[in-house]
């Protein structure tokens, strides 16, 4: 298992631009990038709406669930995960090793549709990902010379 | 390991309570939610528990705090279901990990439990290609105020008997005793590692 690259700017523009054409494309609501772990990498559209942090946490967890019982099942080419809505529909897309696209859309659209477009821009974020691979394999960040703060009061309690 | 975006100047770190079922791992997520203060942004508490109350998925707590200056740090908190039948669920929250929090039960009978679970921890990060010697971890001893519990020096020799020893603490969770200690101190483990880490690549 391979970690997820060191991202810069270019690859956060790359990532944000494919979601922004994928949602002008395909009507939906929002579209995020999480990693499987359960960290949000990157979002657009109508966000207020939706507490997109814990979203990316039970998404990455449904996901990695599914994919453990279809692998159990057999299927070891798992990919996707619909949920169809009253209102508000979303589909979870595996990008690679690390990553998984989430789109929410209005319940009238059609899911084909999204598939569609959604794989447009499993394409596009998984090839920048590469580049970012390929760029800097291995290399993290340079944390050296932040400013830690004093860890033991990072979290305080209440009175 | 962490996710670092340089773009956004951000850093999110994820946590695990790990340990055996009942052991209190729920309990310090929502004293921490419902205790802490002067944090940047602390989001919802969100639990996946069966009927009983025991934990069925994970419950998960994100919180944003000044731990970086001119970064914006991210940590989510995650717990695991103890009880044996989970381990499948056990691996896949463990996905990503940063650091883990090992919360023991101090009851007497209930030492073979936390063994097993510690065990159980290091054989799951095996299954992840993870080594727990490399893995910033603490070890707390939690419940402290029941009659029956163990002594410091036991559960010590039981769970931290190795070459280099973690920091432990002890706890009364359920009285927010002993929970931001612990939290405090993998934190301050986090931050030291990838500070160390970033120094080493460097030079």
């Amino acid at each position: 298992m391979t970690g997820l690259p060191q991202l810069i700017q270019e690859d956060i523009q790359c990532l944000d631009d494919a979601l922004g054409e994928l949602l002008e494309r395909s009507e939906a609501t929002a579209a995020l990038i999480i990693d499987k772990g359960g960290p949000l990498i990157c979002q657009r559209g109508d966000l207020e709406r939706y507490d997109t942090t814990t979203i990316s946490a039970l998404a990455a967890g449904s996901f990695c669930a599914t994919q453990a019982i279809a692998e159990r099942c057999g299927e070891i080419n798992f990919s996707t995960i619909y949920q169809q809505g009253d209102h508000t529909s979303l589909l979870l897309r595996n990008i690679d090793e690390n990553l998984l696209l989430i789109v929410l859309f209005r319940a009238a659209l059609s899911v084909g549709a999204i598939k569609f477009y959604g794989d447009v821009t499993v394409d596009r974020v998984a090839t920048q990902i590469q580049k970012a691979q390929q760029r800097a394999p291995g290399e993290t960040v340079d944390l050296v010379s932040l400013n830690v703060v004093d860890a033991s009061e990072v979290f305080r309690k209440g009175s | 390991m962490a996710i670092i975006n340089q773009a956004t100047k951000e850093l999110q770190v994820k946590i695990v309570y790990y340990g055996p079922g009942k052991g209190g791992k729920t309990t310090n997520l929502e004293q921490v939610h419902a205790n802490v203060k002067d944090v940047q942004e602390k989001g919802k508490l969100v639990s996946l528990a069966t009927s009983s109350d025991r934990t069925l998925f994970f419950d998960f707590l994100p919180i944003e705090a000044m731990a970086i200056k001119g970064f914006k740090t991210k940590f989510q908190l995650y717990t695991v279901p103890g009880q044996v039948i989970y381990n499948t669920t056990r691996q896949l929250v463990l996905r990503g990990v940063d650091g883990i929090v090992f919360v023991a039960d101090s009851q007497y009978e209930k030492m073979s439990e936390n063994v097993e679970s510690f065990q159980n921890l290091e054989e799951n990060l095996i299954s992840q290609k993870l080594n727990i010697a490399h893995i910033p971890y603490v070890l707390q001893y939690n419940k402290r105020d029941l009659p029956n519990v163990a002594p410091v020096e036991y559960m010590e020799f039981l769970l931290n008997n190795r070459e280099v020893q973690v920091p432990s603490f002890t706890s009364v969770a359920a009285k927010c005793e002993g929970v931001f200690e612990t939290l405090n101190m993998i934190t301050r483990l986090l931050l030291n590692k990838f500070i160390n880490e970033s120094a080493r690549k460097s030079a």
